[in-house]
């Protein structure tokens, strides 16, 4: 009978059990039929994404193939809009692997990424590189004068033939085999350039006994202690073990080295430590950066000159914002003085603490995190503690689509029955005032063990208006703490910049309204792109705006404006120092890219020497990056792009200042501005042109000083 | 050219310190330092769960409450069946203790009324005890009640009150799941109340079902023997692997 009872529990069992197995094709290749587009996520599969990748560029190769092959005469229609719709699938694919290989990654798709990289490399190659496919777009572009295109169209002819002639395609066959070998070279150097900052950071360690610690919070303390364990660990033999036994750990890495320098009262080891910061890559070791550096400038400014360029610096330039050298060189010197300035100032704030505390020293660049937080505590002093409770992630989320149904009358409604890749990412439907749908806006903001750090902007599904009105699914994610237990998530100030921040590129990518789906909401230079994301931050820290949205999550009182206004003073704490470590590697990374191909820099220590030299450089502060560590530009993207950052500032500062010269911060008429010329726009029109037509004026930087306290106006 | 813009796939970052809002910055920087993320599964795991009953929280809060109330019915009835295993069998060790259907009915009402009690108090935050406590005890409960089954051919007149005694455990058990599933801040007496209507609705399943199976057999001389101790025996022998396995 023991039978029966078994019968029973199984039934009671499979009654309830709902079979979810269900072995259909890959989701890729169908159309999907779910609300407003947005991927069916329970439906894909790790196992999905390579054959969709495959599919997707041999359907993408077939495509380009039938557009060159194309008997009849070449058209805008036949071949630039034909281009347009290319490569619908692997879009489809790329969107949903590269998202949530950065947002909800595993060991497959880890994996994937690496195998997939060369894969679309290559693919890109056969694209970009394709003759017939530039000979089309070129018959074009000569006859554009006697074509009846709008100025959407203008642009993208523009943009496209752009993109082919900056790959080499005006060149000759011996040419074009130069780019080639520099290119691979490059590649080849910028790899090492990273292996090596990677080598080089782990290389040091500073070995700390308990008498050493003077000064340190426990906190750090026991992270220390955390570092040494993990080294011990890792250690192979057992007289490296005993290096480690009962031993306090800091390495070079910014998140072991600024705890260290802030709290450390040991002078000695705070220089030390900051030392072995700045000399990375510059040890004359198997792993020096100098040489890859230099060697580095020299092949992209040959790679210039062969393309047409006077250098490097002009050629990526070209198709940002800024235009030449002149004018990135002209914005940074009129910068330069302000910043400087104030850190001169800070400086003698520092040393007036260190001489009041009876020491017998002069402030030296490793003694700027401790003295610059005690001049923060007395001058400055904001408990974050106090803050946050007025801060939860529900209400900062009200207080951002408050501030756009203001501006632009937009709505949100929150949807629970759209599925996606994980249960803290949120769905909300963006509508217009009108009603009409928008787009979606997906916010994944909390942290997690497999996203990446920091906080980013993409999207699932672009925006176009080529074959019937197509809207955008859209995404914020972000590294924000999870509630604890049953209180709210709560955010630091800095925190909601950051969604603020987010929430600007999402309506950049929301708002957008073209026609073609290339030139949709964020494609246009990066020196802009991060203008209307920065501009909104303004929003987040207008006394008025925090007022409504910033209640206390337990008491439902409203922010005090004593809070308020600490809050903004300490905006302004420490803008010297950053601003004038930010400028100074802004431009050395300009003088880097400057250089002429026959000159070359013979060597990188002079060079970067007589490049802070010659705009006076204080010994107190080393640009935020020497070259020897200046991955942006020598690993990264930001060759000649690493002012953007500043730049983007000015626009926001300065686009801000429209509003508040208005009287209004929701001024509709510059709302309505702002949202038909920037955020609608995407990148059919020039970046100054768009600006320009918001703004009624070129940008100008005096907003910015004032916003940055560099403007005389701080104490 | 939709896929060349692709290719250089832009993402958007964003600062992490405020004095100049360096997204990408930090990114680059991080990519480079630290490598690729390294996934620990247990605090995946742990973290999609948190995940999970945040998003029945905000479900919850944007539901009617007519709706809200049919959803917890249908919880109560899902931690019984099929995931309340132990209360399961802690209903069939009732049911095999006689097939008189008053006294049977006086053993349920007996437990539903006492693990009413205590799941309200828990619930609503009034009184805790630790699940470190309670778990094991509730697994002695039904060895218990299957013990008693073997040896008392009928029911005594204090099984009513033991089994009370022991529907105030299975009740701070339920509020133990409860609280793991998550009760809205708004509504929360109606959900309680529905949840707890949830629970009975199962309980009754079990019962039901127990008494179909064995309608035809319940007059047969050889019930006792064959099928009321082999049943609670066995009942009494897993109750007992739980009390080990909850205490270990």
């Amino acid at each position: 009978m023991k039978i029966l009872l078994l019968i029973v529990v199984i039934m009671l069992f499979s009654a309830c059990q709902t079979s979810t197995d269900q072995t259909s094709g890959n989701p890729f290749d169908q159309e999907w039929d779910t609300p407003f587009g947005v991927p069916p996520f329970n439906e894909i599969k790790d196992e999905h994404y390579m054959p969709a990748f495959k599919k997707g560029m041999e359907e993408n190769l077939v495509e380009i193939d039938a557009i060159v092959n194309n008997p009849e005469a070449p058209t805008f229609a036949n071949t630039l809009e034909e281009l347009e719709r290319a490569g619908k699938l692997l879009t489809k694919v790329q969107l949903v692997f590269y998202n949530l290989a950065s947002s909800n990654t595993n060991p497959k798709l880890q994996e994937l990424q690496r195998e997939l990289s060369p894969m679309v490399s290559a693919h890109n190659d056969k694209i970009s590189l394709n003759e017939g496919l530039f000979n089309r777009v070129e018959t074009i572009w000569q006859a554009r004068e006697n074509l009846d295109l709008s100025n959407e169209q203008r642009k993208l002819l523009e943009d496209t033939r752009k993109f082919f002639v900056r790959s080499g395609a005006l060149l000759n066959k011996e040419q074009k085999a130069q780019i080639t070998e520099i290119n691979s070279k490059i590649s080849g150097l910028t790899t090492e350039f990273g292996q090596n900052l990677l080598a080089e950071t782990n290389g040091f360690e500073l070995i700390l006994d308990e008498d050493d610690l003077d000064g340190l919070s426990e906190g750090i303390i026991a992270a220390a202690a955390e570092t040494a364990a993990q080294k011990m660990e890792n250690a192979e033999t057992d007289e490296e073990k005993a290096k480690y036994k009962d031993k306090y750990v800091f390495t070079p890495h910014r998140t072991s080295m600024y705890p260290f320098l802030t709290q450390s009262n040991r002078r000695d080891l705070r220089e030390q430590l900051y030392k072995s910061y700045v000399q990375r890559g510059d040890n004359d070791n198997e792993t020096d950066n100098k040489e890859i550096a230099a060697k580095i400038a020299k092949l992209r400014a040959e790679r210039a000159q062969l393309m047409g360029y006077e250098t490097h610096a002009h050629f990526m330039l070209e198709e940002r914002m800024l235009k030449t050298p002149a004018e990135v060189y002209d914005l940074l010197n009129q910068l330069w003085k302000p910043a400087l300035e104030r850190a001169k100032v800070e400086v003698a704030d520092m040393q007036a603490v260190v001489d009041k505390e009876g020491h017998d020293f002069k402030i030296a660049a490793w003694d700027w995190w401790q003295y610059s937080e005690k001049v923060r505590k007395a001058k400055y002093d904001l408990d974050e503690a106090a803050l946050k409770p007025y801060l939860s992630l529900d209400n900062v989320l009200n207080g951002v689509f408050e501030t756009t149904t203001k501006l632009w009358g937009l709505s949100f409604t929150e949807l629970f029955d759209i599925n996606v890749y994980h249960p803290d990412a949120r769905v909300w439907e963006v509508k217009d005032k009108d009603g009409s749908h928008l787009g979606i806006f997906i916010g994944d903001y909390f942290t997690r063990s497999n996203k990446r750090g920091g906080a980013w902007m993409s999207s699932f599904k672009g925006q176009s208006n080529l074959d019937g009105r197509e809207r955008p699914v859209v995404v914020n994610v972000c590294n924000f703490p999870a509630p604890v237990g049953d209180a709210p998530s709560l955010l630091s100030f800095e925190n909601v910049i950051t969604l603020f921040h987010e929430f600007g590129h999402a309506m950049h990518g929301i708002l957008t309204d073209v026609t073609y789906p290339s030139m949709a909401g964020t494609s246009g230079p990066r020196d802009f792109t991060e203008f209307p994301a920065q501009i909104l931050e303004h929003w987040a820290s207008e006394p008025e705006i925090l007022k409504s949205f910033a209640t206390h999550y337990q008491t439902g009182e409203v922010i005090p404006d004593e809070l308020i206004n600490k809050l903004l003073k300490a905006s302004k704490f420490n803008q010297g120092f950053a601003n004038t470590e930010y400028l100074a590697a802004s431009l050395l990374d300009m003088d880097w890219h400057t250089i002429k191909a026959e000159e070359g820099v013979k060597d990188t220590d002079a060079f970067e020497e007589a490049s802070l030299a010659k705009i006076g450089l204080i010994n107190e502060i080393a640009p935020r990056y020497r070259s020897t560590y200046f991955a942006h530009i020598f690993a990264g993207g930001y060759a000649a792009g690493y002012y953007s950052y500043i730049y983007s500032a000015v626009l926001d500062s300065d686009g801000f200042e429209a509003f508040k010269e208005a009287g209004d911060v929701f001024d509709s008429e510059l709302a309505a501005k702002l949202r038909t010329h920037v955020y609608e726009k995407g990148s059919t029109e020039e970046a100054m042109e768009l600006y320009k037509n918001f703004r009624g004026r070129q940008p100008k930087i005096e907003a910015l000083l004032k916003v940055r306290g560099l403007d005389g106006s701080t104490d | 050219m939709r896929l060349l813009k692709v290719f250089t796939f832009c993402i958007f970052l964003c600062p992490s310190f405020v004095v100049l809002a360096h997204p990408e910055d930090e990114l680059v920087i991080l990519d480079i330092e630290q490598g690729e993320i390294n996934i620990q599964d247990q605090q995946m795991r742990a973290e999609y769960e948190a995940a999970l009953k945040r998003l029945r929280m905000r479900l919850l809060a944007a539901m009617p409450w007519q709706e809200k109330f049919l959803l917890f019915i249908r919880a109560g009835i899902e931690h019984i069946v099929p995931k309340g295993l132990d209360h399961i069998l802690f209903v069939l060790g009732l049911f095999f203790s006689s097939l008189i259907l008053g006294s049977l009915l006086w053993q349920v009402t007996a437990f539903t009324f006492a693990h009413t009690i205590t799941l309200a108090i828990a619930a609503l935050g009034i009184a805790k005890v630790p699940g470190a406590i309670v778990e094991p005890l509730i697994a002695l409960s039904i060895v218990w009640i299957a013990v008693e089954n073997c040896v008392f051919k009928q029911t005594n007149k204090w099984r009513p009150f033991i089994v009370f005694g022991f529907g105030l455990l299975h009740g701070l058990g339920f509020a133990a799941v409860l609280t793991e599933y998550g009760l809205p801040k708004g509504n929360l007496v109606p959900s309680l109340l529905a949840f707890n209507i949830g629970v009975e609705l199962g309980q009754l399943m079990v019962l039901l079902t127990a008494a179909l199976l064995v309608w035809l057999i319940r007059n047969k001389s050889w019930y006792r023997q064959r099928v009321q101790i082999p049943a609670s025996l066995m009942i009494a022998l897993v109750g007992l692997f739980w009390f080990f396995e909850r205490v270990l």
